[in-house]
């Protein structure tokens, strides 16, 4: 009987025509999802793993306006969602495997249908940058985790090494504090580079240990990770750090992977859009961290997304 | 009927979305919360080899992540 409903279910999505296809749904996503439904739009946002994307892992944001006390990044999604769908646009959690974006009419292919659509926007965000050293991937999920907020539990009164110093990296580091006081950072460049709050606040942690100028070459262990064997740049010094849990936070690449054929990217794979959020490609916007910009934030994506669904109600005005 | 534990985070999107999908295919699961539970956190580890979240186990079986074909397929669903 399920299976007979589901057939049922991906024949309607093939048969239909959207207006806009929204690939992604994290803040850009989302946010054009509003705008477009406003505007009267049939939009479908398709996402791959859970609404809110990178925002979902973090447990607090505190500098998304309107919130003066902080919103969970889960929560904020879902609140998004809701307002989305409030305004019609649907929202399916699929994986998007490929794109054919230069005709008229844009195909956007799942693993078992096809969505047509007059426009695109694209908004699948970007994914942790994995981290370069012996290793890293012998003990991914053995001692090395891109989410201290998903499984930081498992490392209570454990050695820490939280690889980076940027925002993320710093806010993962305060919230392990109620772990775990074994709390080291290394982080490549020689000076912190996080909200400057953000900098405060760890360093009020007296035993959490800062190796600033420092490069990972190895991670150790038998069967999980038992030490870290770091560069200290400078001074050309090897030092081991013993530690049970290495938490990268290293920076993101943008997920763009699925339709670099036909778009222009930049050099290190960002999509490149001009100041309307347009592509190369006629009816294709990109919005949020997987476009080329200066400053990726929660805010920012979500600005994004209002203007690329702007964009795309003029641009299907004029056709 | 397929016995489901989710061994999981309060603060994990991903555990959020297993058990956001086991529920909307209205399939029974406990819900084992590692962060106070320290004795479900080994025996977690112990189950699955590695110490991330979540670990979906389906009769005996173990997920390590959200793995929704495996899921859908040690389910029987489609």
């Amino acid at each position: 009987m399920l299976q007979l409903k589901m057939k049922k279910q991906e024949e309607k999505l093939s048969e239909k025509m959207y207006d806009l296809v929204i690939i992604g749904g994290g803040p850009a996503g989302l946010t054009a999802g509003i705008y477009a439904g406003r505007a009267r739009l049939k939009t479908l946002i398709i996402e791959e793993m859970i609404a809110g994307g990178q925002s979902a892992t973090t447990e607090l944001l505190e500098n998304y306006p309107g919130f003066k006390d902080g919103v969970g990044g889960v929560e904020l999604a879902m609140i998004m969602e809701e307002q989305a769908k409030k305004f019609n646009t649907e929202v399916i959690y699929d994986r998007v495997v490929s794109a054919s974006l230069l005709g008229e009419t844009k195909e956007v292919h799942l693993a078992s249908s096809t969505i047509k659509a007059k426009a695109v926007i694209i908004a699948s965000g970007a994914v942790p940058r994995k981290l370069k050293a012996d290793g890293a991937e012998k003990f991914h999920g053995k001692g090395i985790s891109y989410c201290a907020t998903c499984d930081g539990a498992l490392f209570r009164d454990k050695r820490i090494v939280i690889v980076g110093a940027g925002n993320s990296a710093i806010e993962e580091g305060i919230f392990m504090q109620r772990f775990t006081k074994d709390i080291t950072f290394v982080q490549d460049l020689p000076y912190l580079t996080a909200e400057k709050i953000l900098q405060e606040r760890i360093k009020s942690y007296p035993e959490t240990k800062f190796y600033l100028g420092t490069v990972i070459k190895k991670v150790n262990g038998s069967d999980k990770v038992e030490s870290v064997t770091a560069n200290i740049s400078k001074e050309n010094k090897e030092i081991e750090i013993p530690a049970d849990g290495v938490f990268v936070y290293i920076g993101y690449t943008p997920k763009a992977d699925f339709v670099s054929k036909e778009i222009n990217l930049d050099s290190q794979g960002y999509i490149i859009t001009d100041e309307n959020l347009k592509t190369n490609i006629d009816g294709v916007f990109a919005a949020g961290d997987v476009r080329v910009k200066e400053f990726r934030q929660v805010v920012t994506a979500a600005s994004d997304g209002a203007i690329a669904a702007h964009s795309v109600e003029k641009y299907l005005e004029n056709k | 009927m397929a016995v489901v534990k989710v061994y999981s985070t309060p603060t994990c999107p991903w555990c959020v979305r297993a058990k956001q999908y086991l529920a909307s295919k209205n399939i029974p699961y406990t819900d084992i919360n590692v962060a106070v539970d320290r004795n479900a956190a080994m025996e977690m580890v112990k189950k699955s080899g590695q110490q991330g979240v979540p670990v979906i186990e389906i009769d005996g079986n173990i997920i390590v992540g959200f793995d929704q074909a495996r899921i859908d397929s040690l389910l029987g669903i489609a």
